[in-house]
């Protein structure tokens, strides 16, 4: 990856625009929940991450554009300028409402006071179609004026209906706009159903390509391919860049992807706390490559990849720290190329300060260090040269250490707090069943302190007893054995999964019956829950709902 | 202000062009955006002197006036130019939105409006826009009625910020005004005075509206005050009591449907200031017709609006006043 994103913070910042999306939506009671949620990671990585823009002077003059031309996404695209900092979060709770400045669509901010709109909206979207033309005007400007800034422009694919885009596409080939990159929203659903059946855009990379765009096709949730593509982009010489980002309708709230239902609805204002909850409860998988040792590490990231994992979980052993000796940075730097998965690199090595400018440059995205090789002082420094390099720092604790008080004051810093449920050196180890109750208590401390981060559970982790380590409160899973040790790679991450969203449905029906609404939930969320109504023992109560 | 002596006719949109280019030398802000009809517009001139700052999008209307926004959002002065009949008329929504909603310095320059268009026939004739740009909020309408106001108007708008439509005539147009003429946007020019009645026309009905004035001063004896309304919106309030109070009588001239144009903001403006008998001439909500460009008078008289259209419906409408 070409600059650093600190990936577990990209994340968590990406998770509160949802959040606080859908609190907006459901406050006024309509809004574009489906397109928001599609377009979340899009928005976050260029807001957040990729492009130079400046909060505190919205009109900077060498800003890079954003120019949101599917304006429906509206309550997504406020809510990142909010978390951005443009404008107060809680202003959210105005959207679509009398007076706000938070319309029903985006509207270009202007200095004049009569004008409903807030710092950072380059265009009035609302009308489909348009804001490819207007970038291109832009980035002619840009190239005008000699500057270097570029602009990004969502576009949808319902919008793609509209001849206009294909009159963008064609002029700003024309006009050879290296300085434009347009993301295409692939959600595959518009207002009356999905686009292939309303009018197929498919064979969409073809149609691209035929235009004389430089085509790129990700995956829209993934933010690391996000940023790839986006570093691809800015590569590009006499033509202008598209990015096929595929996405899912609604991402993040179970019951509302895929469904054209949710393209322009709101859910119903109760609902709302277990729909944070859902938001807050994403889960990473995090395959150990250690397992197995000696073997073909690049096939088992390539596996791991192809499977559906969502990060590489890396031990690096120095055979002090621990007995075992694994591999170490020039390892990583040598896997780093084949994927852009991000790399979680577990330190388990004495003197940890000393190695950590070594994990830096073989591009880790999260390292983490064990309390138990370092002193706060050590491991302030070690914070401060990870957050300056754009990576997530992490601290790991053996089964028997317990937090350390030097750490609160570091917290804010942190984006892992990782809990070995195995004493660390060896793989295949039996996960310890003491460890669940350290896990909930620690977390309750933490984020009694305000802790924003993740919990990682490693070691021993399998599908027998995921559910009990996600309801203590760990986000990240790391699997060895689990993974690796069945032969069936994607299999064993879907197994993963399906037990944690058991243990979230769970957690949302408690929920909905401790605030009275567990019948009106269970309409709601019932094609979810069909499948798991044995394992969760509702089959009779939804069998009444009929 | 107006040209005394010998009767010469000059090209608006040449002026237009010329003007462009002059522009374009002391601003480099200034920028243009044509769809295929840049000859015609003659804005071609201006891509001669200025390459990179001259874009050609083909035919695609919606894509000419949306590029022209995002240069404007880039800082830039954009004047985008093609045919009446599709800009406007093609893009509405793309100027109603991307325009005017967040006021950018957009100048949207056409030509070929109006009956006079002549032979290209119904098609091309727009007839519409007066109504629909007058209607969108921060849009300006300015209708030049020989080359020295639109060259005038053209340097005014350049320096205006916000939206404006300018709206330029095909053919060759009577030269009615000295070098030396002063135009203000939201402002009307008394050409001829008179007390009787007094006719408002735009465009190149101004110059059959002073036909008409002097046909009804000899051969009536009436005399009419006649203004020149380049500024359709915004409207000169003030000008169109005054005239209403001092000759009782308002008769308004376009090329343009009866509906929506100058006729209705000068009946709008009078009604709520000075309310006195009017008469609106203008194509009676229909659409036009081909005429080669020999045929063009009798074209407007088919349609209602030669001369002496303008002269009965003077007459007309003094009738009708309380005076």
């Amino acid at each position: 990856m070409g600059f650093r994103m600190r990936y577990l913070d990209l994340k968590r910042k990406i998770c509160s625009v949802r959040m606080l999306a859908i609190q907006g939506i459901a406050e006024a009671g309509s809004g574009h929940p489906g397109a928001s949620f599609s377009a979340a990671e899009l928005m976050g990585v260029l807001y957040f991450r990729k492009m130079n823009h400046s909060p505190k002077k919205p009109d900077w003059s060498e800003r890079d554009y954003f120019i949101n031309s599917k304006g429906h996404s509206a309550p997504g695209f406020f809510a990142t300028l909010a978390i951005a900092g443009y404008f107060p979060p809680t202003e959210m709770k105005t959207l679509r409402k009398l007076g706000s400045r938070l319309q029903g669509h985006p509207v270009r901010y202007t200095q004049k006071e009569t004008h409903q709109s807030v710092p950072g909206t380059e265009f009035s979207g609302g009308s489909e179609g348009i804001g490819l033309s207007v970038s291109i005007g832009i980035a002619l400007a840009n190239r005008l004026d000699g500057k270097k800034n570029r602009v990004y422009t969502l576009i949808g694919d319902g919008e793609s209906n509209e001849g206009q885009i294909w009159e963008a596409a064609m002029a700003a080939a024309k006009f050879k706009l290296h300085n434009l990159v347009a993301i295409l929203d692939r959600n595959r659903i518009q207002q009356d159903g999905f686009t292939e059946d309303i009018m197929p855009l498919d064979p969409t990379r073809d149609k691209w390509s035929a235009f004389n765009w430089n085509v790129i096709e990700i995956g829209g949730h993934n933010v690391e391919q996000i940023i790839d593509a986006l570093n691809k982009a800015s590569e590009a010489k006499d033509s202008p860049t598209i990015i096929i980002a595929n996405t899912v309708k609604g991402n993040g709230i179970k019951h509302m992807t895929n469904n054209p239902q949710w393209h322009g609805k709101a859910p119903p204002r109760e609902h709302t706390p277990l729909l944070l909850e859902e938001l807050r409860s994403e889960c990473l998988i995090a395959p150990s490559i250690i397992a197995g040792q000696q073997e073909n590490y690049e096939e088992k990231i390539r596996s791991a990849e192809r499977g559906g994992a969502d990060i590489i979980h890396l031990d690096i052993m120095d055979g002090r720290f621990v007995p075992n000796t694994t591999f170490y940075s020039d390892t990583i730097k040598q896997l780093r190329h084949i994927t852009t998965l991000p790399f979680d690199a577990h330190l388990m090595i004495e003197n940890p300060l000393a190695h950590i400018q070594d994990y830096i440059d073989a591009r880790c995205d999260i390292v983490s260090v064990h309390a138990e090789t370092c002193s706060e002082s050590e491991f302030a420094q070690i914070t401060d040269r990870l957050l300056s390099n754009g990576i997530s720092p992490g601290i790991a604790l053996n089964p028997s250490t317990d937090l350390p008080n030097w750490l609160f004051p570091h917290l804010q810093d942190v984006d892992v707090v990782l809990i070995m449920s195995v004493n660390p050196g060896f793989a295949g180890q039996k996960f310890i069943p003491e460890v669940l109750s350290k896990i909930r208590v620690i977390n309750q401390k933490l984020r009694e302190h305000g802790f924003l981060g993740y919990i990682e559970a490693d070691g021993g982790i399998d599908a027998t007893m995921l559910q009990a380590v996600y309801e203590a409160g760990a986000r990240i899973f790391v699997a060895g054995n689990a993974v690796y040790g069945s032969g069936d790679i994607h299999g064993a991450i879907i197994q993963l999964r399906y037990k944690v969203n058991v243990a979230l449905e769970r957690k949302l029906l408690e929920q909905a019956n401790a605030i009275g609404i567990r019948r009106d939930w269970l309409k709601t969320r019932k094609h979810i829950l069909i499948p798991l109504a044995n394992e969760l023992g509702i089959e009779e109560e939804l069998h009444a709902l009929k | 202000m107006l040209l005394s002596n010998e009767q010469k006719n000059a090209d608006m949109r040449g002026a237009y062009g010329d003007t462009l280019v002059e522009l374009g030398a002391s601003n480099r802000n200034i920028v243009c955006v044509g769809a295929d009809t840049t000859d015609s517009l003659k804005i071609k001139k201006f891509g001669d002197y200025y390459p990179d700052r001259f874009f050609n999008v083909g035919i695609a209307e919606a894509n000419l006036v949306s590029v022209a926004a995002g240069l404007a959002i880039a800082g830039k002065i954009a004047f985008a130019s093609t045919y009446a009949a599709f800009l406007p008329g093609r893009c509405l929504d793309q100027i109603r939105n991307t325009i005017c909603y967040p006021d950018l310095n957009v100048k949207l320059v056409v030509s070929h409006a109006g009956l006079t268009v002549g032979p290209d026939g119904a098609s091309h004739q727009q007839l519409e826009d007066f109504s629909t740009m007058r209607a969108i909020p921060n849009m300006r309408v300015i209708v030049p009625a020989d080359a020295v106001a639109a060259k005038y108007l053209i340097r005014s708008i350049a320096i205006i910020p916000g939206p404006f439509y300018v709206r330029l005539a095909r053919p060759l147009s009577e030269v009615l005004y000295e070098d030396n003429a002063i135009f203000r946007i939201g402002k009307g020019n008394i050409l001829r005075d008179g007390s009787d009645a007094t006719i408002m026309a735009c465009g190149l009905m101004v110059t059959r509206a002073l036909d008409a004035a002097k046909v009804l001063k000899s051969n009536n004896g009436i005399t009419c005050r006649v203004v020149d309304m380049f500024s359709i919106k915004p409207i000169d309030t003030q000008l169109v009591a005054e005239c209403a109070r001092d000759t009782g009588a308002i008769v308004t001239a376009e090329e343009h449907n009866m509906i929506g144009g100058l006729g209705s903001a000068v009946a709008e403006s009078s009604s709520e200031t000075y309310p006195v008998p009017i008469r609106r001439l203008g194509v009676r909500d229909t659409f036009g017709e081909s005429a080669r460009d020999e045929e063009i008078d009798a074209l407007l008289e088919k349609y209602g609006l030669a001369t002496n259209e303008i002269a009965r419906a003077v007459i007309e409408c003094r009738g009708k006043s309380r005076r």
